[in-house]
């Protein structure tokens, strides 16, 4: 392990806690500001994300309590997440705008690396929190593809560089490294509702309420007058 | 269920006691609507009856209004700080945790959170209510009544704020502890008998007597049952040496709960013994000084046992030709004009009256609730106050009857004006004198209403009064505010001079009658509780008409003669193999289980092959259709439940609640994928790209689903990887932990019965060893869900990843490291309840189960010593009797890893406590429950997944960097929380990077579609099992 991939990692470890926090809402209002920057395609790729972010994760879902009980499912960013670009087309800077803005209003803290990359991250480096987005030259890719505490590498490629980097990353050791691939340059998965649930992780929060006062909704519907 | 107006029939109570005790249980979930027809001709008063005791109750009423001392300054906290207003419940909250938080800085911080999060101003809609409420919060604040008017406080709002914000937290803290002690001596007669009978001679003077109630909490311990003894003791010698010239001599209430530590159904050898002894002891000093004792009534699942108990005394040598020994009925349960009646018949066979004191019920909501978690199919409780009503005055009137009260005493404990007008009236017109009854009160209520009664008429009424300590009164004080507290309840309406008398003198069966129903609509029953689905049912263990049935049929399947065979089922076939090995019972490797045929590699193959072929018309079929065949499968589970409770304890030696909750996991994961399906993941969907165009997806299968399961839930979590492989449109191959494999089979056939084709759904079984790299290497498998340990996770995805071909999804739920946080303001006898369950249940072989605990260390010692007499109670036995709390673990090479990390831990760190072993655990593989305490979380290297707790004491303001600890173990699985501060609370959850946080309650138990279950990091990839993104990840989004 370098020192540059580790601090990279470090650095996104530490602004990760603080973003994911925001929440969805707090993260859509922060990444729109960047939207008027970015190409028109782009754009409504990012502005699609957004939108489709907040219909499909909600910062906190109520579940049943049906014995009084609250429960809450959140939704919650993974970690630090890789969004690299390995093919070249018509669609590959929207795809790539696609990865990295459905990984940040999921939660996570992004690297994107090359000159593609760049040039996103100098749009949106200026309006985000400190190590949120970051670049790296490409000469580093490898040694942070091999950072333990990295939670997922989205990337557009061809199937058989999706396959030689699935294999790399199942070898290393520590948590399972998400590996979310758009192997298609239609964008066929990244334009999908269901897409940004592969960059998410879930709390459930259980409160009890056997505690005082906690039934008061048994002892309120026990007094109904009809 | 009997005719109940025969109760009235005097030749009824002529049956043996025998006879009538068959009667009881049955009634424990009597159908509501049916039985309370049966109650109703019993409690309904003729025309002429209804008219005197409605007028008689409007006199009562009137005339306790006319009275300026009607409102005590209880009352008026009652009726202002009733239980459904927020400000209500924090206050309460407030008063409860603070008394006991030792260190001041936790206390300060806890004041700030509560007085933050309370909307004060909302009263501001009525400023004369409002001002009451300030000037009641003003008492607590500074211990004394503070008059605020408006006029110099300026503004409702203004002068909260000012309130609040010109004293300190400390300061506060100091009123608050004053002020409850004020509350303490309104409601506690004295905090020792001496003092409470001396209190007491004002009320005495004025004709009352006494019950003293010793207050304090069920004992969790060997030790606080002992210390409560003795405190009965004292108070039986207090009270003998009492020489007030009065005919009605004070009695003594008894709560076994305080008497012995598993005063359970589970452990009635105990109860019958030990408990036994402790109340016969009190039984012969309360006889030898004339003193007499009520046991008090409980739980519901606890009313039969107390019942045999109560018997057993009343048939002992001890109580011969003893008029004084009684009970208390609550009218509330379902059960209580049979317990009556079997009391009666007792009575009269033995020739001893007994005092019945007949109360309405004071756990009216943990009863509702405990059944809805339950899953029991009904109610012990009525689900109506009024029907309870109906219930108490059905009950007195039998108990007024002639033929019943020559054998019973009745006692009646009531604060409604109207019921005791009503009980007066009844007893009157069953020419039953006043010294064939009594009425009773609580000490610090229903004053007034009682000296009306008492100096009009010559009758003995008793005050219920509770001696003890102010940090006591706390939980005896919340069970009385929630009682009374509500602002439907009749005491807050008595006193509420708005509220109508004529609304008050309805009679309950004219107000029960007028309902749409009987039972009441609005408590759905536990099978209702979900609006899109049916609920899991299970018997409840603890009541004699509900377990004996059901154990009659797991019992059939205990007997040595049943044995199971499994094989691996590919196309249907079992495929018979010459390597089959013989399956033992954990608990006792000479007990056979069955046999299994383990598969070969080329097995596998031929399956994966099969489904294959299977996929397209499998994934053809509609949501609709696949789901059809969960929910079949789910009442299939539900039809073969006592054989699948029985191979639960047999193969993976699983207790019996334990069993019970595996079966219903599985019912549930069934039912609710199929509705997740249906509702959500059926027919074409259609969305707006980002280049606006319309575009239509549907959700289809991947293919050939590997589903590879653990042996801690052999049904359960088989079930739902299945279940969300099959209904999203996959053909499965299911893989269970080879321990577990006869379970995963039975499982099978039922799937197959129920309609699942067999092409679709294959079994292999054997050791991952041999037959996994066949299930991991294989091209045409398009994912895979997988429950077990991190490394396995680790070389499964490995071995995936090396095939040629496209990556497909692996969902992983592993291990955990987890822990529980405890800081001063919680409940140390709820702490260590969760403690012992999150710890020990299951023998710790839960994912969830918890392996660290920290404490704040101004509590540590307190909780530490009771975790250590809470262990000594935990019986480690064989899992099908119910007095076994923990079970065996799995087997051999599970045993010596927990064992080996005893040992080290015995090194490292300080046993606190272990429980006994069995003399017959070498017999199986039984690990002792051990708990240690450590410095730190790092001196654990990996998860042990057995009985073992670690325990760390921290410093409040550490809780941050203990936070940042748990974070940095990288596992992220449950974590549980024991704090009443919800800003502490607030900031954990925030903080910490778990997949399931449990506040204030245990760890384990994750309820399917209630609280989806799975861990981050290191514990899993998602999505979690049971909740709404967990299918989706099944299936692809196909364009169309």
């Amino acid at each position: 392990m370098t020192t540059t991939h580790t601090n990279q990692i470090q650095v996104a470890l530490n602004a990760f806690e603080r973003w994911d926090r925001l929440g969805v809402t707090g993260r859509c209002d922060a990444l729109r500001k960047t939207l008027p920057l970015l190409a028109e395609e782009q754009q409504k790729m990012a502005e699609w994300q957004l939108n489709n972010a907040q219909e499909k994760i909600a910062d906190k879902q109520i579940m049943p309590g049906p014995t009084g009980e609250r429960n809450e499912l959140f939704s919650q960013g993974r970690g630090p997440f890789l969004c690299l670009n390995d093919l070249a087309g018509e669609h590959v800077s929207t795809a790539l705008v696609g990865q990295v803005y459905t990984a940040l209003v999921a939660g996570n803290p992004i690297i994107t690396s090359g000159l593609e990359g760049k040039r996103l991250i100098d749009i949106l480096q200026p309006l985000l929190p400190e190590g949120v987005v970051q670049n790296i030259s490409d000469v580093v890719l490898d040694a942070l593809l091999e950072a333990d505490s990295l939670a997922g590498v989205a990337i557009l490629c061809d199937m058989k560089k999706a396959k030689s980097l699935n294999s790399r990353l199942a070898a290393k050791e520590g948590l399972l490294c998400q590996l979310v691939a758009e192997t298609s340059d239609t964008l066929a998965r990244i334009a999908k509702p269901n897409y940004i649930l592969n960059f998410i992780t879930e709390k459930t929060v259980s409160i009890n309420t056997t505690a005082i006062g906690g039934n008061a909704t048994l002892l309120e519907l026990g007094s109904k007058a009809d | 269920m009997f005719t109940a107006i025969e109760v009235l029939n005097p030749s009824f109570i002529n049956q043996s006691p025998s006879t009538l005790w068959s009667l009881i249980s049955p009634l424990y979930k009597v159908d509501e609507e049916s039985w309370l027809k049966e109650l109703l001709p019993l409690a309904k008063p003729s025309a002429e009856q209804l008219k005197t005791q409605t007028d008689n109750a409007f006199h009562l009423i009137t005339e306790v209004r006319k009275d300026d001392e009607s409102m005590s300054m209880i009352d008026a906290l009652l009726l202002e700080y009733s239980l459904d207003t927020k400000e209500g419940i924090l206050l309460m909250c407030l008063a409860e945790a603070l008394m006991r938080v030792p260190d001041k800085d936790t206390a300060d911080a806890f004041i700030k959170d509560r007085l933050s999060v309370a909307d004060w101003a909302s009263h501001t809609k009525n400023s004369d209510s409002f001002f009451v409420n300030a000037s009641t919060w003003g008492l607590l604040l500074t211990g004394k009544v503070v008059t605020m008017s408006e006029k110099q406080d300026g503004s409702p709002a203004n002068l909260v704020n000012r309130m609040v914000n010109r004293v300190s937290e400390p300061v506060i803290r100091k009123a608050m502890n004053q002020a409850m002690k004020i509350m303490g001596h309104q409601f506690v007669l004295g905090r020792d008998i001496k003092e409470a009978l001396s209190r007491g001679k004002k009320y005495r003077d004025r004709g009352y007597t006494y019950s003293f109630d010793m207050l304090g909490e069920a004992a969790l311990t060997a030790d606080d049952a002992k210390k409560y003894l003795t405190s009965y003791e004292r108070a039986i010698q207090s009270v003998g040496k009492d020489s007030y010239k009065q005919d009605h001599r004070p009695t003594i209430s008894i709560k076994l709960s305080a008497l012995h530590p598993r005063y359970e159904t589970g452990c009635e050898e105990r109860v019958m013994t030990e408990l036994f002894e402790s109340v016969k002891g009190l039984i012969q000093q309360a006889r030898a000084v004339n003193v007499g004792i009520t046991i008090d009534a409980e739980e519901a699942d606890r009313l039969e046992l107390s019942l045999k108990l109560f018997e057993k005394l009343f048939l002992d040598e001890v109580t011969n030709d003893w008029n004084l020994f009684g009970l208390v009925v609550q009218a509330y349960s379902k059960r209580a004009l049979a317990v009556l009646a079997w009391l009666t018949a007792l009575s009269k066979q033995q020739g001893k009256r007994i005092p019945v004191r007949l109360v309405k019920g004071a756990y009216w909501d943990s009863e509702i609730k405990l059944c809805q978690q339950k899953g029991v199919n009904g109610y012990p409780v009525y689900t109506r106050k009024e029907a309870t009503d109906v219930s108490y005055l059905a009950c007195a009137h039998f108990l007024l009857s002639e033929h019943t009260r020559a054998n019973l005493f009745p006692q009646f404990a009531s604060h409604n004006a109207h019921t005791i007008a009503t009980i007066h009236t009844m007893a009157t017109q069953l020419d039953a004198t006043t010294d064939e009854f009594e009425f009773q009160r609580l000490h610090g209520m229903g004053d007034a209403l009682y000296n009306h009664l008492i100096d009009k008429n010559n009758i003995c009424v008793r005050i219920y009064a509770p001696v003890g300590s102010h940090k006591d009164l706390l939980p005896y004080l919340v069970r009385r505010l929630l009682e009374n507290g509500a602002n439907s309840s009749f005491v807050h309406r008595l006193i509420d001079a708005s509220y109508p008398v004529e609304n008050l003198v309805e009679h309950p069966v004219t107000l029960l009658e007028g309902r749409q129903s009987l039972a009441n609509p609005y408590i759905k029953l536990p099978e209702s509780l979900f609006n899109d689905r049916k609920n899991s049912f299970a018997p409840n263990i603890e009541i004699d008409s509900e377990w004996t049935p059901f154990q009659e049929k797991v019992n059939h399947f205990m007997s040595a003669d049943i044995q199971w065979r499994g094989y691996s089922l590919v196309g249907g076939e079992k495929v018979a193999t010459n390597n089959s090995p013989i399956v033992k019972s954990p608990y006792d490797h000479s007990q056979v289980v069955g046999k299994v045929d383990c598969a070969e590699p080329s097995t596998v193959d031929e399956a994966i092959n099969i489904a294959q072929e299977a996929f397209p018309a499998w994934s053809s079929l509609t949501m609709g259709e696949r789901a059809n065949c969960l929910e079949k499968a789910a009442d299939l589970l539900e039809e073969n439940y006592a054989e699948l409770v029985a191979i639960c304890h047999r193969e993976a030696g699983k207790t019996i609640q334990d069993s019970l909750d595996e079966v219903r996991e599985a019912v549930d994961f069934c039912r609710y994928y199929a509705q997740q399906a249906r509702d959500h993941l059926s027919g074409e969907k259609i969305y707006t790209d980002f280049l606006k165009n319309e575009k239509r997806v549907q959700i289809v299968g991947r293919g050939v689903f590997v589903c590879i399961s653990p042996w801690n839930f052999p049904l359960a979590i088989f079930m739902g990887q299945v279940a969300a492989a099959l209904v999203t449109g996959n053909t499965v191959i299911a893989k269970p932990a080879e321990q577990t494999s006869l379970i995963a089979f039975r499982t099978v056939e039922l799937l197959h019965e129920a309609g699942i084709p067999t092409n679709v759904l294959h079994l292999v079984i054997g050791k991952g060893s041999y037959i996994g790299n066949n299930l991991t290497n294989n091209p045409h498998i398009a994912g895979l869900a997988f429950t077990g340990s991190t490394g396995t996770a680790q070389r499964i995805n490995r071995s995936l990843s090396n095939r040629d071909v496209d990556p497909i999804p692996v969902i992983a739920e592993t291990g955990g490291q987890n822990a529980m946080l405890v800081d001063s303001t919680s409940l140390p006898e709820q702490v260590v309840r969760d403690v012992v369950r999150s710890a020990f249940a299951s023998a710790g072989q839960r994912c969830s189960a918890l392996r660290v605990l920290f404490v704040q260390e101004d509590i540590a010692d307190k909780v530490i010593v009771m975790i250590k007499g809470a262990m000594k109670e935990q019986s480690v036995g064989l899992p099908y009797l119910h007095s076994t709390d923990v079970g065996p673990v799995i087997d051999k090479n599970a045993q010596e890893m927990l064992l080996d990390h005893i040992e080290d831990m015995k090194v490292k760190g300080k046993l606190i406590a272990q429980a006994a072993l069995p003399s017959f655990a070498e017999n199986g593989t039984f690990v002792p429950p051990t708990a240690f305490e450590i410095d730190n979380i790092n001196q654990i290297s990996d998860e042990k997944f057995g009985p073992i707790l670690h325990v760390v004491r921290y410093k409040a303001r550490e809780l941050d960097q203990i936070i940042d600890t748990i974070n940095n173990s990288g596992f992220g699985l449950t974590m549980g929380v024991h704090s009443r501060n919800e800003t502490t609370c607030a900031r954990i959850v925030d903080r910490a990077r778990v997949g399931n946080i449990y506040l204030n309650r245990d760890q384990v138990g994750a309820v399917v579609g209630v609280q989806p279950f799975g861990g981050q990091g290191l514990s899993g990839t998602g999505p979690k099992a049971g909740g709404p993104h967990y299918l989706p990840r099944f299936a692809l989004e196909k364009e169309l």
